[in-house]
């Protein structure tokens, strides 16, 4: 781009419009970042702060040899992948549903925002209040219905209790990739649309073949920001099993957070974060190059 | 470090000028961190009659949210790094090795033996509170002690008394489970150790070097795990049960067996009326037995620059009355002798029990590793054991290597 | 004949499968609501009670005359505003930037802002307090809203810089043309076009201070305490007070819920307008 290369040379001012997002990051998260990934070198245990031995990368040998980190990063994957999928499939299927026009349609847009509206706290209380074995409302539910013939303890298997936590998680999320293709859509002109219909295409080809397209950009960028977000949540599974049973749910941010919190082994846990932003970047170098052209990067 | 010896020093400083001039000539103010369960309490009646008492202190009294006790602890080691550590606050003996080994605590020796509200606390509770290394830095604020609650109509009708053994307390769990009444209701999630502590603990297990892995331990742990892999006499929900499922499960009738202790007693008689009652846990086979205390006291951190008016503020709550008005608000129980006599916060039956099962209350050892053991360590590999992951003998042998490498 | 097949079908296709999730996103908002309005016994008695024996305003009487929890709510609103103020204030120009000009470090500088948002904030919680406890920010309304907006920053930055993507370049050109200075053109051209995009991002920097809890939790004390801070002091070491906890749980949503009702426009056609570019 000719443009480009000549706007380039009037280098200072876009630097200036930058500062000060670049200094409060740099202050409020970048400092405390290097601090952290510094302390990720040193055996580094809250309570012993006259003995704070130098590992090098002990801690990150450590996390190769330890049990539970493989297990914490299986759970991620798995954890990531679902939320991350199903929050996007029911978030697509609500917007799609949602752009058609029916009369309380604004209604319904408001409504399904409730989940987003709500702190994780809340969320993991009333989540677990209503797995509960003994006083929750699925289990009374399912029994009144004869689905089941005795209550389930949800949260205390190793077969249920990843997959009730992964639901609470996409009820809190798909409204945001509701909002987000929703207002993708909105783009795509009905022009399109009218003439594949008239080309005989059916609804799915339609979807697949225009609407698709057209809103992938945002969809992509929504996937990215959520894929990140998702891997570093740990306040619903925190507050709805802590982990548990065992470490049927224990996920890579929430063994650090116990690393760091309970053992107070901030060393460890620093190797364990660093580990996580490690293969997150992948992921995301993976999408910035596809990107890159279309995102003007 | 030198943020330590900064503290260190401006704490030397603070404590010489104290010395040099007539005690708090000036008004001192004492930062005291507290957690109450009921947010509807707060101790602003305290503060005033302490204030009114003491025209030279003034109390800013902040209330921490608990958090499962992460929080509180998060926010207060997160306070002592940082140096902006409160005068005071209110602590457990989990976490008191971590302190000490910090630094961060205060020695109360001194203060305490010219406190005269000293003889008001029972020896018994001195001695769980003193640390390791013999100096005392805990001042005793409120306790509990883990009984076992049970149905007198449910035993009743099967004929049963309460249970005073281990073999006693797995007949009549047996027993007791029937349709959708499980015997006992095990608590498997975090914290759920003081319920394991009475059996395996009680049953010859102990904190010391090889103590989990001995042959009276790992048998008294397969008995334990037997209730749920084996016999079945728990819930299926109690490997994640935490202290509101096991309190449920008991006030709606589908557990006849429970341990917890008198903070819980007002909710189950309001729920079962004359249908609870309690009696200590059942003891061992070697007549001994363990439960667990529940304490909790206050501290002076060693950062303060006010450790005396700190000092009074909070042996003022441990005085008498006062002591008594504390535990209103909280629940507990008086670590006060004078105040236990006509406590009425909670049924008789309830503080009689509690006050038959002190003398088999003891503490997890008081080591920097204990509130890792009970917040991560234990709960993970008892529910790894009681959901068949592992075996209960790799549970003890788990447990034995968290705290002897 | 014909509309009433297409309406029945509408019906069937739109409305119903619609009506399911709509049930599905409020059912345990519902679920909650019901049971702040019951009285205390009734929330932990077996069988399950679905409605209240009786309508009680009980916990939301104590939870607004007993508890701090009208004052926290007001907090909480200060701190959320402010964050969506400091947050726009940082985050427009950065986004500016990204999106009209190309220098050196550009593409590097915006995925760093990505990468940053990837480390758990949950382990910076230490060196953090340490940080505000230096710049005197401990308990203060600055320090939480700086925390908060800082957050936000890297997802503001990127919506933001797509939203101003979206504006053709050659109008900020023709107004630079005409004798415009840059500020001028900014303040002119590229602001009231780009106002839908700002107010999502607003939107979105508000509902995450909102619903922040870890970070308000370390860093504020009384005087700044929000009502997720609030909520979390009903979850005591012996007892959970539902009551409370529920009723705090029904009001905290209703803000955020009628802000969405308001801007609902305003945020779907700034999306759009940010999905024009792509």
């Amino acid at each position: 781009m000719k443009p480009a290369s000549a706007r380039a040379r009037l280098t200072i001012t876009p630097y200036l419009f930058l500062l000060p997002a670049l200094l409060v990051t740099a202050a409020v998260i970048l400092l405390p970042v290097a601090q952290t990934a510094w302390m990720s070198l040193f055996d580094y245990v809250l309570f012993r702060p006259r003995n704070i031995p130098f590992l090098g990368i002990g801690n990150f040998i450590r996390a190769f040899n330890d049990p539970v980190f493989w297990v914490s990063l299986w759970n991620s994957v798995v954890w990531i992948g679902a939320v991350v999928f199903f929050q996007f499939i029911l978030g697509l299927g609500t917007a799609l549903l949602l752009n058609q026009s029916f009369w309380w349609r604004s209604a319904a847009r408001a409504l399904i925002v409730v989940p987003w509206a709500l702190p994780s706290v809340i969320i993991g209380l009333m989540w677990t209040w209503m797995y509960d074995f003994n006083l929750g409302i699925f289990n009374d539910v399912l029994l009144r219905l004869g689905v089941i013939g005795e209550p389930i303890a949800w949260l205390a298997r190793t077969d249920t209790t990843l997959p009730a936590v992964i639901l609470a998680l996409v009820w809190q999320g798909f409204p945001f990739f509701a909002v987000v293709i929703l207002a993708g859509l909105q783009t795509v002109p009905s022009e399109l649309l009218e003439a594949a219909e008239i080309d005989g295409a059916r609804p799915f080809q339609r979807l697949r073949h225009v609407t698709m397209p057209a809103i992938m950009e945002v969809v992509a960028t929504a996937l990215l920001l959520r894929t990140i977000w998702v891997a570093n949540s740990l306040d619903v599974i925190l507050v709805m099993t802590g982990g548990g049973p065992g470490y049927v749910t224990h996920t890579l941010p929430l063994y650090a957070f116990l690393k760091a919190s309970s053992a107070m082994e901030y060393g460890y846990a620093a190797a364990l974060a660093l580990i996580l932003t490690a293969l997150l970047l992948v992921v995301v170098f993976a999408y910035v190059r596809r990107a890159a052209k279309d995102l003007e990067i | 470090m030198e943020r330590r010896t900064f503290i260190q020093l401006a704490g030397a400083t603070a404590l010489a000028t104290t010395l040099a001039r007539p005690a708090l000539a000036q008004q001192a103010t004492v930062r005291w961190w507290y957690h109450f369960d009921n947010p509807e309490n707060n101790p602003a009646e305290l503060i005033a009659a302490f204030e009114a008492a003491n025209p030279d202190i003034k109390i800013e009294a902040e209330s921490i949210p608990w958090g499962g006790g992460a929080d509180y602890y998060t926010r207060l080691f997160a306070a002592i790094v940082a140096g902006a550590a409160p005068d005071a606050a209110m602590v457990k003996l989990n976490n008191q090795a971590q302190l000490i080994e910090m630094g961060a605590l205060e020695p109360i020796d001194a203060m305490v033996s010219a406190w005269d509200g000293r003889s008001d606390i029972s020896d018994d509770i001195w001695s769980v509170n003193k640390s390791a290394d013999g100096q005392q830095y805990y001042l005793p604020l409120q306790y509990v002690v883990l009984y076992l609650y049970y149905r007198p109509d449910l035993f009743a009708a099967a004929g049963l008394t309460p249970p005073t053994n281990h073999d006693e307390f797995l007949a009549a769990a047996k027993a007791l489970t029937q349709g959708d009444v499980y015997g006992f209701g095990m608590r498997g999630g975090p914290g759920g150790h003081d319920n394991w502590g009475a059996f395996v603990l009680g049953g010859g297990a102990s904190f010391e070097k090889g103590g989990m892995v001995s042959d009276a331990a790992l048998a008294a742990n397969r008995w334990y795990v037997g209730l749920g892999t084996e016999h079945k006499v728990i819930p299926p929900s109690a490997p994640t049960d935490g202290f509101r499922q096991i309190v449920d499960n008991f006030k709606s009738g589908r557990a006849a067996m429970a341990i917890h202790h008198v903070g819980s007693s007002n909710e189950m008689v309001a729920a079962l009326g004359d249908n609870v009652s309690a009696v200590p846990v059942p003891r061992g086979p070697d007549g001994k037995g363990w439960t667990l205390f529940g304490d909790e006291s206050n501290a002076v951190f060693s950062s303060s620059a006010n450790k005396e008016a700190a000092f009074r503020w909070i042996s003022f709550l441990s005085t008498g009355a006062n002591n008594v008005t504390f535990n209103r608000l909280t629940g507990q129980l008086p670590v006060v002798t004078s105040g236990a006599a006509d406590w009425d916060l909670h049924e008789a039956r309830f503080v009689e029990a509690s006050a038959a099962s002190l003398p088999m209350a003891s503490v997890p050892p008081d080591s920097p590793l204990t509130a890792d053991f009970v917040r991560t360590v234990w709960p993970t590999n008892m529910q790894q054991a009681l959901l068949g992951q592992i075996t209960p003998d790799q549970m003890m042998e788990a447990i034995e290597r968290h705290f002897h490498g | 004949m014909i509309d009433r097949r297409s309406r029945t079908r509408r019906l069937l296709e739109v409305e119903l499968p619609i009506l399911l999730i709509v049930v599905f996103a409020l059912a345990p908002y519902v679920w909650m609501v019901l049971t702040s309005i019951k009285p205390a016994a009734d929330i932990t008695a077996r069988p399950l009670q679905y409605l209240p024996s009786t309508v009680t305003f009980e916990h939301y009487e104590t939870l607004l005359a007993r508890t701090s929890f009208a004052g926290n709510l007001l907090n909480s609103l200060i701190v959320a505003l402010g964050a969506v103020a400091v947050g726009l204030a940082v985050s427009v120009p950065a986004a500016y930037a990204f999106s009209r000009f190309r220098f050196r470090g550009r593409r590097v500088l915006m995925t760093s802002f990505l990468v940053i948002n990837m480390f758990p904030i949950v382990l910076l919680i230490i060196p953090l307090f340490v940080l505000m406890r230096m710049l005197g920010l401990l308990d203060t309304f600055i320090g939480v809203i700086a925390g908060h907006s800082t957050f936000a920053i890297p997802f503001a930055i990127w919506m933001l810089t797509s939203y101003m993507n979206a504006i053709p370049r050659e109008l900020d050109e023709a107004a630079m043309i005409d004798g415009a200075t840059r500020l001028q053109t900014i303040g002119i051209v590229i602001m009231p076009l780009v106002m839908p995009g700002i107010v999502t991002t607003g939107i979105y920097i508000f509902v995450t201070s909102w619903n922040e809890y870890l970070f308000a939790m370390m860093l504020s004390g009384q005087t700044v305490r929000t009502v997720t801070v609030a909520l979390q002091l009903f979850i005591g070491e012996f007892s959970i007070q539902w009551g409370l906890l529920t009723a705090g749980g029904t009001l905290i949503a209703i803000p955020v819920t009628i802000l969405f009702l308001i801007v609902q426009r305003r945020l779907v056609g700034g999306l759009t307008a940010g999905a024009v570019k792509a």
